[in-house]
């Protein structure tokens, strides 16, 4: 708390499906996690936790408690369900991004690291993408 | 009650501050916490090679360190692993052009194990044969490079894009291309682990 005397840089991971958002903020092996949060900590009804508004809420509660441990800036690795699933974030992710820039912590590298097979098994019926 | 204790645990826990290995300079990587010194070996830290050497062109590079030592507040990293961030490496692949790529892994003359994965894309799309043909060249370059380098010369020479640009000159003969790049590179064992395989392992010949 005491101003930049002793500031570093956190990895923001976010997890962004259709369902829901998850944001945690660890140090920069992503070993320890400094702070967390999901959609469900903001929104009442289930289909609201993937919601971009819930989203931003989250991340400026993440964004706070990080700040508080001296984080002054994060690099955001996103990623979606990967795997036989979408490829691509939902649509909490680009928000999320959004609000920790607001919040006031410094972006570095964007990076999105959905797992994605080299070869794998069928997908669902009807995959959306 | 649980408030306290947590907060007690975080002021236990201690910043290391995690160094890069004597090749890169031993730049700083980044910053780790843990309680234990113990439980900070092992860990790996991902940086871009634009952050090492202060050069934001080579953001396309990512290294993965891997802590093996810890001192009293700082934390010594070996080289495992170097790869292309995926939206580099996709913004190189085009339709109705080919990519052919090469898995090779090598033993260097300090008995690293190390894989390499080059990838070589052309202007328009090659025949099978001529895949095959720059396949063949780059594994062949590849494995002479390894043959008289050590880990540290090696990971060197394809950190700096110097092996990737030979794979270059010597493949573009057998067909035009646009671009060859290193895109992985993980070294899969040490001289001890290698020399234990060794000793474990059972001759099938015969």
């Amino acid at each position: 708390m005491s101003e930049s005397e002793d500031s570093k840089w956190g990895i923001a991971h976010v997890y962004a499906s259709f369902n829901n958002t998850i944001i945690t903020i660890t140090d920069q092996t992503g070993a320890e996690t400094l702070a967390k949060s999901s959609g469900g900590t903001v929104v009442k009804q289930n289909r609201d936790e993937a919601s971009p508004y819930a989203a931003m809420q989250m991340a400026e509660v993440v964004a706070e408690k990080a700040k508080a441990q001296n984080i002054e800036g994060v690099h955001v690795n996103v990623r979606g369900p990967g795997g036989n699933q979408q490829k691509s974030p939902g649509p909490g992710a680009q928000a999320t991004i959004r609000a920790l820039a607001r919040a006031g912590l410094e972006i570095g590298r964007i990076e999105d690291v959905t797992p994605i097979p080299h070869d794998g098994t069928r997908g669902p019926k009807n995959a959306g993408f | 009650m649980s408030e306290r204790s947590v907060s007690r645990q975080k002021q236990e826990k201690r910043w290391y501050t995690v160094l890069a290995p004597e090749q890169f300079d031993r730049e700083e990587l980044g910053e780790t916490t843990a309680d234990e010194a113990e439980k900070v070996l092992g860990r790996t830290i991902q940086t871009t090679l634009g952050d090492l050497k202060d050069d934001a062109s080579e953001n396309n590079t990512k290294l993965t360190f891997k802590i093996n030592e810890v001192a009293s507040d700082s934390a010594y990293t070996e080289f495992i692993k170097h790869e292309l961030t995926r939206d580099y490496l996709r913004s190189l692949v085009r339709r109705g052009s080919s990519k052919v790529e090469a898995f090779i892994t090598v033993l260097t003359t300090d008995d690293y194990r190390v894989q390499i994965q080059p990838v070589a894309l052309t202007t328009k799309k090659a025949d099978a044969s001529q895949e095959k043909a720059i396949r063949r060249q780059m594994i062949d370059i590849v494995e002479e490079t390894a043959e008289d380098r050590s880990f540290e010369q090696l990971v060197d020479s394809i950190v700096e894009g110097r092996l990737s640009s030979a794979l270059y000159s010597e493949c573009k003969d057998i067909y035009p291309l646009r671009r060859v790049e290193i895109q992985k590179t993980t070294m899969e064992a040490r001289p001890e682990e290698v020399a234990a395989e060794e000793e474990t392992s059972v001759d099938v010949e015969e």
